[in-house]
Protein backbone atom coordinates (compact mmCIF):
# COMPACT_ATOMS: atom_id res chain seq x y z
CA UNK A 1 0.00 0.00 0.00
CA UNK A 2 2.95 2.72 1.03
CA UNK A 3 4.83 0.85 -1.89
CA UNK A 4 2.44 2.50 -3.84
CA UNK A 5 1.78 5.21 -2.72
CA UNK A 6 5.10 6.41 -2.76
CA UNK A 7 5.96 5.89 -6.18
CA UNK A 8 2.54 7.22 -7.64
CA UNK A 9 3.69 10.28 -5.31
CA UNK A 10 6.96 10.16 -7.34
CA UNK A 11 4.97 9.95 -10.75
CA UNK A 12 2.52 12.68 -10.07
CA UNK A 13 5.47 14.74 -8.93
CA UNK A 14 7.17 14.19 -12.44
CA UNK A 15 4.60 14.67 -14.79
CA UNK A 16 3.81 18.10 -12.26
CA UNK A 17 7.30 19.49 -13.43
CA UNK A 18 6.56 18.02 -17.18
CA UNK A 19 3.14 20.32 -17.23
CA UNK A 20 4.63 23.14 -15.67
CA UNK A 21 7.59 23.24 -17.57
CA UNK A 22 5.24 22.94 -21.01
CA UNK A 23 2.98 25.61 -19.47
CA UNK A 24 6.05 27.96 -19.09
CA UNK A 25 7.58 27.25 -22.50
CA UNK A 26 3.87 28.21 -23.66
CA UNK A 27 3.65 31.60 -22.14
CA UNK A 28 7.19 32.54 -23.30
CA UNK A 29 7.77 30.60 -26.70
CA UNK A 30 6.29 29.41 -29.86
CA UNK A 31 7.73 25.91 -29.72
CA UNK A 32 4.89 24.14 -29.83
CA UNK A 33 2.81 26.27 -31.96
CA UNK A 34 3.63 23.71 -35.38
CA UNK A 35 2.28 21.12 -32.95
CA UNK A 36 -0.50 22.60 -32.55
CA UNK A 37 -1.44 23.36 -36.06
CA UNK A 38 -0.59 19.82 -36.74
CA UNK A 39 -3.38 19.21 -33.68
CA UNK A 40 -6.06 21.50 -35.20
CA UNK A 41 -5.56 19.76 -38.83
CA UNK A 42 -5.97 16.39 -37.24
CA UNK A 43 -9.12 16.58 -35.11
CA UNK A 44 -11.04 18.35 -37.90
CA UNK A 45 -12.91 14.68 -38.41
CA UNK A 46 -13.78 15.42 -34.33
CA UNK A 47 -15.78 18.37 -35.06
CA UNK A 48 -17.02 17.33 -37.56
CA UNK A 49 -19.21 14.23 -35.88
CA UNK A 50 -19.41 16.88 -32.79
CA UNK A 51 -21.48 19.08 -35.13
CA UNK A 52 -23.75 16.56 -36.46
CA UNK A 53 -26.18 16.60 -33.41
CA UNK A 54 -27.13 20.36 -33.58
CA UNK A 55 -27.23 19.65 -37.40
CA UNK A 56 -29.53 16.57 -36.66
CA UNK A 57 -31.59 18.92 -34.38
CA UNK A 58 -31.91 21.63 -37.09
CA UNK A 59 -33.00 19.40 -39.55
CA UNK A 60 -35.80 17.64 -37.00
CA UNK A 61 -36.65 21.40 -36.23
CA UNK A 62 -37.59 22.21 -40.01
CA UNK A 63 -39.04 19.02 -40.18
CA UNK A 64 -41.16 19.35 -37.90
CA UNK A 65 -42.65 22.81 -38.10
CA UNK A 66 -46.16 23.47 -39.33
CA UNK A 67 -46.34 24.35 -43.35
CA UNK A 68 -47.81 27.16 -42.26
CA UNK A 69 -45.11 28.81 -40.26
CA UNK A 70 -42.49 28.29 -43.14
CA UNK A 71 -44.82 30.06 -44.79
CA UNK A 72 -45.43 33.18 -42.43
CA UNK A 73 -41.19 33.01 -42.29
CA UNK A 74 -41.03 32.97 -45.61
CA UNK A 75 -42.91 36.44 -45.83
CA UNK A 76 -41.67 38.20 -43.23
CA UNK A 77 -38.12 37.38 -44.58
CA UNK A 78 -39.11 38.84 -48.23
CA UNK A 79 -40.64 42.03 -46.21
CA UNK A 80 -37.60 42.12 -44.60
CA UNK A 81 -35.20 41.95 -47.58
CA UNK A 82 -37.69 44.49 -49.00
CA UNK A 83 -36.95 46.85 -46.75
CA UNK A 84 -32.88 46.07 -46.54
CA UNK A 85 -33.02 46.73 -49.91
CA UNK A 86 -34.49 50.03 -49.74
CA UNK A 87 -32.09 50.92 -47.26
CA UNK A 88 -28.97 49.40 -49.38
CA UNK A 89 -30.21 51.82 -52.39
CA UNK A 90 -30.29 54.77 -49.76
CA UNK A 91 -26.54 53.36 -48.79
CA UNK A 92 -25.20 53.23 -51.90
CA UNK A 93 -26.55 56.83 -52.51
CA UNK A 94 -24.76 58.07 -49.28
CA UNK A 95 -21.70 56.17 -49.91
CA UNK A 96 -21.50 57.85 -53.92
CA UNK A 97 -21.76 60.70 -52.34
CA UNK A 98 -19.06 59.88 -50.07
CA UNK A 99 -16.69 59.08 -52.57
CA UNK A 100 -17.26 62.24 -54.21
CA UNK A 101 -16.61 64.40 -51.15
CA UNK A 102 -13.68 62.33 -50.41
CA UNK A 103 -11.97 63.31 -54.13
CA UNK A 104 -12.92 66.47 -53.76
CA UNK A 105 -10.50 66.54 -50.75
CA UNK A 106 -8.10 64.64 -52.48
CA UNK A 107 -8.46 61.99 -50.06
CA UNK A 108 -7.90 58.19 -50.51
CA UNK A 109 -10.67 56.04 -52.30
CA UNK A 110 -13.41 54.68 -50.52
CA UNK A 111 -13.28 51.15 -49.55
CA UNK A 112 -15.97 48.80 -50.40
CA UNK A 113 -15.19 45.47 -48.98
CA UNK A 114 -16.18 42.15 -50.23
CA UNK A 115 -17.85 38.99 -48.31
CA UNK A 116 -17.81 35.51 -48.56
CA UNK A 117 -20.19 33.42 -46.73
CA UNK A 118 -18.76 30.60 -43.86
CA UNK A 119 -20.55 27.96 -41.54
CA UNK A 120 -18.88 27.22 -37.99
CA UNK A 121 -17.92 23.55 -38.10
CA UNK A 122 -16.66 23.53 -34.31
CA UNK A 123 -16.41 25.93 -30.67
CA UNK A 124 -14.15 25.44 -28.08
CA UNK A 125 -15.36 24.12 -25.46
CA UNK A 126 -13.97 25.89 -22.75
CA UNK A 127 -15.83 28.79 -21.53
CA UNK A 128 -12.30 30.64 -21.05
CA UNK A 129 -11.14 30.05 -24.27
CA UNK A 130 -13.54 31.92 -27.09
CA UNK A 131 -12.42 30.51 -30.44
CA UNK A 132 -14.93 28.74 -33.44
CA UNK A 133 -13.52 26.78 -36.69
CA UNK A 134 -15.38 27.87 -39.90
CA UNK A 135 -15.18 25.70 -43.45
CA UNK A 136 -13.11 27.87 -45.52
CA UNK A 137 -9.36 27.99 -45.53
CA UNK A 138 -6.67 28.57 -47.50
CA UNK A 139 -8.06 27.50 -50.61
CA UNK A 140 -11.23 30.18 -50.05
CA UNK A 141 -7.99 32.64 -49.78
CA UNK A 142 -9.34 33.05 -45.93
CA UNK A 143 -5.81 34.43 -44.22
CA UNK A 144 -4.62 35.22 -40.53
CA UNK A 145 -5.94 38.08 -39.20
CA UNK A 146 -9.43 38.66 -41.50
CA UNK A 147 -11.87 40.26 -40.00
CA UNK A 148 -15.20 37.77 -39.56
CA UNK A 149 -18.73 39.27 -38.82
CA UNK A 150 -22.28 37.98 -38.45
CA UNK A 151 -25.52 39.82 -39.60
CA UNK A 152 -25.18 41.88 -36.63
CA UNK A 153 -22.01 42.84 -36.25
CA UNK A 154 -18.15 41.93 -35.98
CA UNK A 155 -17.46 38.48 -34.28
CA UNK A 156 -13.57 38.75 -34.56
CA UNK A 157 -10.85 37.33 -36.35
CA UNK A 158 -9.01 34.62 -38.48
CA UNK A 159 -5.70 33.21 -35.98
CA UNK A 160 -5.16 29.96 -37.99
CA UNK A 161 -5.52 29.16 -41.19
CA UNK A 162 -5.78 25.33 -43.36
CA UNK A 163 -6.80 23.72 -46.23
CA UNK A 164 -10.13 23.79 -45.75
CA UNK A 165 -10.62 25.18 -42.33
CA UNK A 166 -9.13 28.25 -40.00
CA UNK A 167 -9.71 28.93 -36.58
CA UNK A 168 -11.01 32.63 -35.53
CA UNK A 169 -10.75 34.02 -32.25
CA UNK A 170 -13.81 35.98 -30.80
CA UNK A 171 -13.87 39.31 -29.94
CA UNK A 172 -15.04 38.36 -26.49
CA UNK A 173 -11.71 36.00 -26.22
CA UNK A 174 -9.82 37.63 -22.60
CA UNK A 175 -6.67 37.86 -24.92
CA UNK A 176 -8.26 40.04 -28.13
CA UNK A 177 -8.71 43.95 -28.60
CA UNK A 178 -10.67 45.71 -31.13
CA UNK A 179 -9.90 49.56 -31.75
CA UNK A 180 -13.68 51.27 -31.49
CA UNK A 181 -14.94 54.40 -31.41
CA UNK A 182 -18.48 55.85 -30.37
CA UNK A 183 -20.93 56.32 -33.08
CA UNK A 184 -22.06 59.57 -31.90
CA UNK A 185 -19.13 62.06 -31.15
CA UNK A 186 -16.54 59.82 -33.01
CA UNK A 187 -14.47 59.05 -29.58
CA UNK A 188 -11.80 56.54 -29.74
CA UNK A 189 -11.20 53.72 -27.42
CA UNK A 190 -10.13 50.01 -27.38
CA UNK A 191 -12.17 47.16 -26.83
CA UNK A 192 -11.43 43.96 -24.98
CA UNK A 193 -12.84 40.69 -24.49
CA UNK A 194 -13.68 39.32 -20.88
CA UNK A 195 -14.11 35.80 -21.68
CA UNK A 196 -18.17 36.42 -20.80
CA UNK A 197 -19.62 35.83 -24.61
CA UNK A 198 -22.04 38.86 -23.64
CA UNK A 199 -19.50 41.31 -22.55
CA UNK A 200 -16.71 43.45 -23.19
CA UNK A 201 -15.07 46.39 -21.58
CA UNK A 202 -13.58 49.83 -22.70
CA UNK A 203 -10.43 50.84 -21.17
CA UNK A 204 -8.44 53.71 -20.36
CA UNK A 205 -11.57 56.39 -20.18
CA UNK A 206 -11.25 59.11 -18.12
CA UNK A 207 -14.01 59.72 -16.11
CA UNK A 208 -14.59 62.87 -17.86
CA UNK A 209 -15.07 60.90 -21.51
CA UNK A 210 -18.45 62.31 -23.47
CA UNK A 211 -19.89 58.23 -23.07
CA UNK A 212 -23.52 57.61 -22.45
CA UNK A 213 -25.07 54.16 -21.36
CA UNK A 214 -26.54 52.76 -24.95
CA UNK A 215 -23.54 54.59 -26.88
CA UNK A 216 -23.28 52.33 -30.28
CA UNK A 217 -19.57 51.27 -30.82
CA UNK A 218 -18.09 50.92 -34.46
CA UNK A 219 -14.73 49.68 -35.63
CA UNK A 220 -12.26 52.37 -36.00
CA UNK A 221 -10.16 51.14 -38.34
CA UNK A 222 -7.09 52.17 -36.64
CA UNK A 223 -4.14 49.63 -36.75
CA UNK A 224 -5.54 48.34 -39.97
CA UNK A 225 -6.75 44.93 -39.08
CA UNK A 226 -10.18 45.94 -38.76
CA UNK A 227 -12.09 47.35 -41.28
CA UNK A 228 -13.83 50.78 -40.27
CA UNK A 229 -17.45 51.34 -39.81
CA UNK A 230 -18.86 48.22 -38.47
CA UNK A 231 -21.02 47.48 -35.43
CA UNK A 232 -18.98 46.36 -32.41
CA UNK A 233 -21.42 46.88 -29.47
CA UNK A 234 -23.44 49.08 -27.63
CA UNK A 235 -22.13 50.39 -23.87
CA UNK A 236 -24.16 48.06 -21.56
CA UNK A 237 -22.76 50.33 -17.65
CA UNK A 238 -21.16 52.95 -17.13
CA UNK A 239 -19.06 52.69 -13.26
CA UNK A 240 -16.83 54.91 -11.53
CA UNK A 241 -15.04 53.26 -9.07
CA UNK A 242 -13.42 54.84 -6.26
CA UNK A 243 -9.53 54.83 -6.22
CA UNK A 244 -9.15 54.07 -9.66
CA UNK A 245 -8.04 56.31 -12.95
CA UNK A 246 -10.56 55.16 -15.15
CA UNK A 247 -13.92 54.59 -15.54
CA UNK A 248 -15.53 51.01 -15.83
CA UNK A 249 -17.61 50.68 -19.34
CA UNK A 250 -19.11 47.18 -19.73
CA UNK A 251 -20.40 46.80 -23.84
CA UNK A 252 -22.74 44.07 -25.07
CA UNK A 253 -21.21 42.95 -28.29
CA UNK A 254 -23.94 43.66 -31.29
CA UNK A 255 -23.22 40.00 -32.86
CA UNK A 256 -24.55 37.15 -31.61
CA UNK A 257 -21.04 36.29 -30.44
CA UNK A 258 -22.39 32.62 -29.34
CA UNK A 259 -25.74 31.68 -31.38
CA UNK A 260 -24.48 32.76 -34.89
CA UNK A 261 -23.57 29.53 -37.45
CA UNK A 262 -23.55 31.15 -40.47
CA UNK A 263 -20.54 34.10 -40.54
CA UNK A 264 -19.25 35.84 -43.49
CA UNK A 265 -15.53 36.77 -44.06
CA UNK A 266 -14.84 40.22 -44.97
CA UNK A 267 -12.59 40.83 -47.69
CA UNK A 268 -11.10 44.46 -47.73
CA UNK A 269 -10.14 46.29 -51.48
CA UNK A 270 -6.87 46.65 -49.83
CA UNK A 271 -6.30 42.54 -49.49
CA UNK A 272 -6.08 41.90 -53.13
CA UNK A 273 -7.13 38.17 -52.30
CA UNK A 274 -10.18 38.14 -53.58
CA UNK A 275 -11.15 34.76 -56.00
CA UNK A 276 -13.70 33.34 -57.92
CA UNK A 277 -16.18 32.74 -54.74
CA UNK A 278 -16.14 35.87 -53.32
CA UNK A 279 -19.46 37.96 -53.76
CA UNK B 1 -9.09 -11.28 -29.26
CA UNK B 2 -10.53 -10.26 -25.76
CA UNK B 3 -8.23 -8.15 -25.43
CA UNK B 4 -8.14 -6.07 -28.61
CA UNK B 5 -12.29 -5.78 -28.13
CA UNK B 6 -11.39 -4.15 -25.01
CA UNK B 7 -8.79 -1.78 -25.85
CA UNK B 8 -11.46 -0.72 -28.64
CA UNK B 9 -13.88 0.16 -25.92
CA UNK B 10 -11.56 1.91 -24.11
CA UNK B 11 -10.64 4.02 -27.02
CA UNK B 12 -14.45 4.48 -28.50
CA UNK B 13 -14.84 5.46 -25.16
CA UNK B 14 -12.44 8.12 -25.27
CA UNK B 15 -13.55 9.09 -28.42
CA UNK B 16 -17.34 9.33 -27.37
CA UNK B 17 -16.20 11.46 -24.11
CA UNK B 18 -14.73 13.96 -26.72
CA UNK B 19 -17.23 13.97 -29.43
CA UNK B 20 -19.36 15.00 -26.14
CA UNK B 21 -17.29 17.65 -24.81
CA UNK B 22 -17.01 19.08 -28.04
CA UNK B 23 -20.80 19.47 -28.82
CA UNK B 24 -22.08 22.90 -29.52
CA UNK B 25 -23.36 24.57 -26.58
CA UNK B 26 -24.72 27.78 -25.93
CA UNK B 27 -23.14 30.23 -23.62
CA UNK B 28 -25.88 29.69 -21.37
CA UNK B 29 -25.82 26.16 -20.71
CA UNK B 30 -21.79 25.94 -21.26
CA UNK B 31 -21.23 25.94 -17.31
CA UNK B 32 -23.79 23.14 -17.04
CA UNK B 33 -22.05 21.25 -19.40
CA UNK B 34 -20.06 17.95 -17.56
CA UNK B 35 -16.69 17.05 -18.04
CA UNK B 36 -17.12 13.44 -20.11
CA UNK B 37 -13.74 13.78 -20.46
CA UNK B 38 -12.31 13.88 -17.43
CA UNK B 39 -15.19 11.43 -15.95
CA UNK B 40 -14.35 8.93 -18.68
CA UNK B 41 -10.30 9.08 -17.41
CA UNK B 42 -11.67 8.70 -13.48
CA UNK B 43 -13.67 5.99 -14.50
CA UNK B 44 -11.18 4.09 -16.13
CA UNK B 45 -8.26 4.59 -13.50
CA UNK B 46 -11.04 3.49 -10.63
CA UNK B 47 -12.02 0.50 -12.49
CA UNK B 48 -9.00 -0.45 -14.54
CA UNK B 49 -6.20 1.02 -11.94
CA UNK B 50 -3.38 -1.67 -13.23
CA UNK B 51 -3.93 -0.67 -17.15
CA UNK B 52 -4.94 2.76 -16.72
CA UNK B 53 -2.99 5.32 -14.02
CA UNK B 54 -1.42 8.03 -14.07
CA UNK B 55 0.75 7.94 -17.20
CA UNK B 56 -2.97 7.56 -19.30
CA UNK B 57 -4.20 10.57 -17.12
CA UNK B 58 -1.45 12.76 -18.24
CA UNK B 59 -1.42 11.61 -21.98
CA UNK B 60 -5.22 12.10 -22.32
CA UNK B 61 -4.62 15.35 -20.36
CA UNK B 62 -1.93 16.53 -23.32
CA UNK B 63 -4.81 15.10 -25.60
CA UNK B 64 -7.50 17.45 -24.12
CA UNK B 65 -5.01 20.90 -24.60
CA UNK B 66 -4.52 20.16 -28.21
CA UNK B 67 -8.10 19.70 -28.73
CA UNK B 68 -9.54 22.13 -26.59
CA UNK B 69 -6.62 24.77 -27.70
CA UNK B 70 -5.64 25.72 -24.36
CA UNK B 71 -2.13 26.23 -22.84
CA UNK B 72 0.21 23.27 -23.27
CA UNK B 73 0.50 21.32 -20.20
CA UNK B 74 -2.99 22.54 -17.69
CA UNK B 75 -4.89 19.61 -19.06
CA UNK B 76 -1.96 17.61 -17.99
CA UNK B 77 -1.75 18.90 -14.51
CA UNK B 78 -5.25 19.17 -13.91
CA UNK B 79 -5.92 15.28 -14.97
CA UNK B 80 -2.69 13.99 -13.22
CA UNK B 81 -3.94 15.66 -9.89
CA UNK B 82 -7.39 14.70 -10.06
CA UNK B 83 -6.42 11.11 -11.22
CA UNK B 84 -3.83 10.52 -8.59
CA UNK B 85 -6.48 10.41 -6.08
CA UNK B 86 -8.90 7.45 -7.49
CA UNK B 87 -5.66 5.98 -8.51
CA UNK B 88 -4.69 5.87 -4.58
CA UNK B 89 -7.77 4.47 -3.76
CA UNK B 90 -8.68 2.60 -6.21
CA UNK B 91 -8.61 -0.91 -4.32
CA UNK B 92 -11.50 0.65 -2.04
CA UNK B 93 -13.30 2.40 -4.28
CA UNK B 94 -14.42 -0.69 -6.44
CA UNK B 95 -16.48 -1.47 -3.09
CA UNK B 96 -18.38 1.52 -2.64
CA UNK B 97 -21.71 2.28 -3.70
CA UNK B 98 -22.63 4.22 -6.93
CA UNK B 99 -23.64 7.01 -4.46
CA UNK B 100 -20.49 6.98 -2.80
CA UNK B 101 -18.52 7.27 -6.27
CA UNK B 102 -20.94 10.12 -7.49
CA UNK B 103 -19.97 11.79 -4.32
CA UNK B 104 -16.55 11.52 -4.85
CA UNK B 105 -16.96 12.52 -8.81
CA UNK B 106 -18.85 15.49 -7.45
CA UNK B 107 -16.02 16.34 -5.41
CA UNK B 108 -13.06 15.48 -7.88
CA UNK B 109 -14.96 17.54 -10.52
CA UNK B 110 -15.31 20.98 -7.88
CA UNK B 111 -11.56 20.84 -7.48
CA UNK B 112 -10.70 20.80 -11.30
CA UNK B 113 -12.69 23.52 -12.05
CA UNK B 114 -11.76 25.45 -9.00
CA UNK B 115 -7.82 24.68 -10.06
CA UNK B 116 -8.58 25.45 -13.50
CA UNK B 117 -10.03 28.84 -12.86
CA UNK B 118 -7.63 29.24 -10.68
CA UNK B 119 -5.09 29.04 -13.64
CA UNK B 120 -6.64 30.75 -15.76
CA UNK B 121 -6.68 33.39 -13.24
CA UNK B 122 -2.81 33.10 -13.33
CA UNK B 123 -3.05 33.96 -16.36
CA UNK B 124 -4.85 36.85 -16.11
CA UNK B 125 -7.66 35.41 -17.31
CA UNK B 126 -11.42 37.10 -15.57
CA UNK B 127 -12.50 33.90 -13.82
CA UNK B 128 -16.07 33.42 -12.26
CA UNK B 129 -15.40 31.13 -9.56
CA UNK B 130 -19.91 30.80 -9.35
CA UNK B 131 -19.83 28.75 -11.73
CA UNK B 132 -17.21 25.84 -10.62
CA UNK B 133 -20.19 24.24 -9.21
CA UNK B 134 -22.90 23.72 -12.14
CA UNK B 135 -20.27 21.39 -13.93
CA UNK B 136 -19.65 19.38 -11.13
CA UNK B 137 -23.50 18.97 -10.69
CA UNK B 138 -24.41 17.66 -14.17
CA UNK B 139 -21.20 15.69 -14.02
CA UNK B 140 -21.89 13.42 -10.97
CA UNK B 141 -25.51 12.90 -12.15
CA UNK B 142 -24.51 11.70 -15.16
CA UNK B 143 -21.82 9.62 -12.95
CA UNK B 144 -23.87 6.50 -12.42
CA UNK B 145 -24.29 5.68 -16.72
CA UNK B 146 -20.76 5.78 -16.90
CA UNK B 147 -20.31 3.72 -14.01
CA UNK B 148 -22.57 0.92 -14.97
CA UNK B 149 -21.26 0.76 -18.30
CA UNK B 150 -17.67 0.74 -16.97
CA UNK B 151 -18.45 -1.95 -13.62
CA UNK B 152 -19.98 -4.34 -17.20
CA UNK B 153 -16.29 -4.05 -18.54
CA UNK B 154 -14.47 -4.38 -15.54
CA UNK B 155 -16.31 -7.73 -14.27
CA UNK B 156 -15.82 -8.93 -18.18
CA UNK B 157 -12.14 -7.90 -18.29
CA UNK B 158 -10.53 -8.15 -14.76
Amino acid sequence: MFAKSSSTVRKVVIFFLIAFGMMTIHSYTNWFSSIEKFADQSIRPVYWIANIPPRLGEWAGVRSTDRSVIEKENLRLKQESLIYRGQLQRMAELAAENLRLRLLLNATELLTDSILVTEVIGVSPSPKSHTLSIDRGLQDGVYVGQPILDAEGLMGQIISVYDNHSVALLMTDNTHAIPVQVLRNGMRSIAEGTSDYNNMQLRFLSPTADIREGDELVSSGLGGRFPPGYPVGSVLSIEKISGEKFLEVNVRPAAEIDRSKHLLLVFTSQDGRRNGNVQ
Amino acid sequence: MTSMRYYLIVIFSLILALVLQLIPTSAVWLPWKPNFLLLIVVGWVIFQPNQWGIGFAAFIGLLADLVFRSPLGLHVFLFVFIGAVPYLLSGWLIYFSVIHRSVLVFILIIFSEFLRNFMYSVWGAPVDYGDVPLGAISSALIWPLIDRFLLKVHKKHR
